[in-house]
């Protein structure tokens, strides 16, 4: 099954988060690289939910779909990958 | 051991993987494809607006850019989109000002709005291996660049092979030249450093050669531990209008044609795991011919020009400052190809710069360059040309200072000032400042920048 791959908007302080933490980059350069991808061409970017509420639907709703929420907001609705 | 692959494996889901991984069932006419055509209508509607107010007046530029502003305030908007469906685009107006010489029309004397950058692009994935993609480009930069339309590339990529540790794939059609760090997207504010790119590299001058060219590329990437390395190499016809490849090969418009031959790209890169350090080699081989009218001395005689750039690049990325640095080396070879006319020519340039970026908080950066352009390295002052053709010695280099401010008012739009002091006219357009002797050595520029993009 294909992976969908779901990020909150650049700005979102659970994007910046999750970005420092666990992904070991900084927000800036995650919009780097994916503009570098969308505006030659080379690949698309992740699909841009507004907030937590959102990404919890989509992702729990969604076969394939990847993405993060605050600890506060996991419930039954999606599966949580736990971090190493 | 395990613990780290699980984590660059969800790493690279959100970073390099996204590209790959998409909707596996296409349905065309479900609601969210059709919520996707209504806003590409609107948008290019208001692109065109936009544009249709800074033609006719000038300070309409603000209006239109507010009127973007208000209608698409945030890009977090563009997660209406079908998933297999993606549509960007960009707008940028620019200001420039210079105390002599031109630069993007009559910069000189009031200052100059004949700049205006604009994009659509879409990408389609018809499965999780093959994606179809294009973008229009629209650009207005000054004299014989009043209002380009062109298509910037069309291309069909196919995956022909990846893991959670490589992938390899081939793209077909009209692919951006891999060079260095800023072609591939040069004509996106959101994406240089500057309004102006660094002209040692990315010369306005040789432009239209280098925006892309039609064939084929091949691309592999492995990820490691250690980083990920990737490698493009490519073969194809370069794009490049007659005029502007003559300007940029011969200094000035012939009556005969340029004609662009089979020519080869590639570029070797190697970026930290994190992306913290990232370095590059770039490389082409560029075959333009000349077809002369007329016979010498009216004409050229009839030409085979070889251009080499070789292109290195670092670039460090910290969580305030970013450092990056290019040097190049470019070669042109050019041999007669009439055995009654001798026209050989081999001439190597080199180019650098240093830069520095600082993100004060998350919506301010500041920028410092020092750019270095030498169109020729045995003569870098320029002497030994002038006193072979007459003209300014100091049209064969140019040193630049430039100070930036930019400024993201959202993720969707920023505004940028900046001021380069510049000795030198190696690089200005020739279109723009065709009296080579109205041109000063030392000049100082100020522009400024207002871009959107979704």
């Amino acid at each position: 099954m294909p992976i969908k791959v779901y990020v909150l908007p650049d700005d979102d302080p659970t994007h910046i988060a999750f970005s420092k933490s666990v992904l070991k980059v900084f927000p800036y350069q995650l919009r780097s690289a994916w503009d570098r991808l969308v505006f030659s061409g080379t690949g698309e970017e992740p699909i841009m939910l507004k907030s937590e509420q959102q990404m919890r639907s989509v992702v729990g709703s969604t076969p394939g779909a990847i993405g993060y929420l605050s600890r506060s907001m996991i419930d039954d609705s999606v599966k949580e990958i736990p971090e190493n | 051991m395990i613990q780290l692959k699980k984590f660059l494996k969800i790493r690279n889901c959100f970073r390099v993987f996204s590209r790959f991984f998409v909707a596996g069932e296409t349905n065309l006419f479900n609601a969210h494809n059709f919520i996707k055509i209504e806003v590409s209508l609107r948008l290019t509607d208001i692109i065109e607006i936009a544009y249709r107010l800074v033609a006719i007046r000038k300070p309409c530029f603000l209006l239109a850019a507010c009127l973007l502003f208000c209608v698409f305030p945030e890009r977090s908007g563009a997660a209406e989109k079908a998933d297999d469906f993606q549509f960007h685009g960009f707008l940028t107006q620019g200001y420039f000002l210079t105390s002599d010489n031109k630069i993007f029309g009559e910069s000189d004397s009031e200052g100059s709005f004949d700049f205006t950058e604009a994009g659509l692009n879409a990408s389609w994935a018809l499965n999780t291996d093959l994606r179809l993609a294009g973008q229009a480009l629209f650009r207005r930069a000054g004299i014989g660049h009043e209002h380009d339309l062109e298509m910037d590339f069309a291309l069909l990529d196919y995956t022909v092979s990846s893991a959670s540790d490589y992938l390899l794939g081939v793209r077909l059609g009209r692919f951006k030249n891999p060079l260095g760090f800023y072609n591939d997207t040069r004509d996106v504010l959101f994406t240089r450093p500057t309004i102006l790119l660094p002209q040692s590299i990315y010369l306005e001058r040789t432009r239209s050669l280098s925006l892309s060219a039609d064939g084929g590329l091949v691309y592999g990437e492995y990820r490691g531990e250690l980083g990920n390395l990737s490698l493009e190499l490519g073969a194809g016809m370069p794009r490049g209008n007659n005029l502007d490849t003559e300007l940029a090969y011969f200094g000035s418009d012939y009556p005969g044609n340029t004609d662009s031959k089979l020519s080869y790209i590639g570029r070797l890169s190697y970026e930290h795991g994190t992306g913290k350090y990232r370095a590059a080699i770039s490389s082409a081989r560029a075959d333009v011919r000349y077809d002369p009218k007329l016979l010498p001395p009216d004409d050229l005689p009839a030409l085979k020009d070889i251009f080499v750039p070789v292109i290195f690049s670092v670039q460090y990325n910290g969580d305030k400052l970013s450092l990056t640095s290019e040097y190049a080396i470019r070669r042109i070879q050019e041999n007669s190809l009439d055995n009654n006319y001798q026209a050989n020519l081999d001439i190597t340039g080199n180019s650098y710069y240093f830069q520095a970026e600082y993100r004060f908080r998350e919506d301010w950066r500041g920028i410092l360059r020092y750019d270095v352009l030498y169109n020729n390295r045995q003569d870098k002052s320029g002497k030994k040309y002038q006193a072979l053709t007459g003209k300014p010695a100091f049209t064969q280099f140019a040193k630049d200072w430039t100070f930036g401010l930019r400024y993201y008012i959202n993720s969707s739009f920023l505004v940028a000032a900046e001021y380069h002091y510049i000795d030198g006219t190696a690089w200005l357009p020739i279109q723009d400042n065709p009296d080579l002797d109205h041109l000063e050595r030392r000049w100082h520029m100020f522009s400024l920048a207002a871009s959107y993009r979704f």
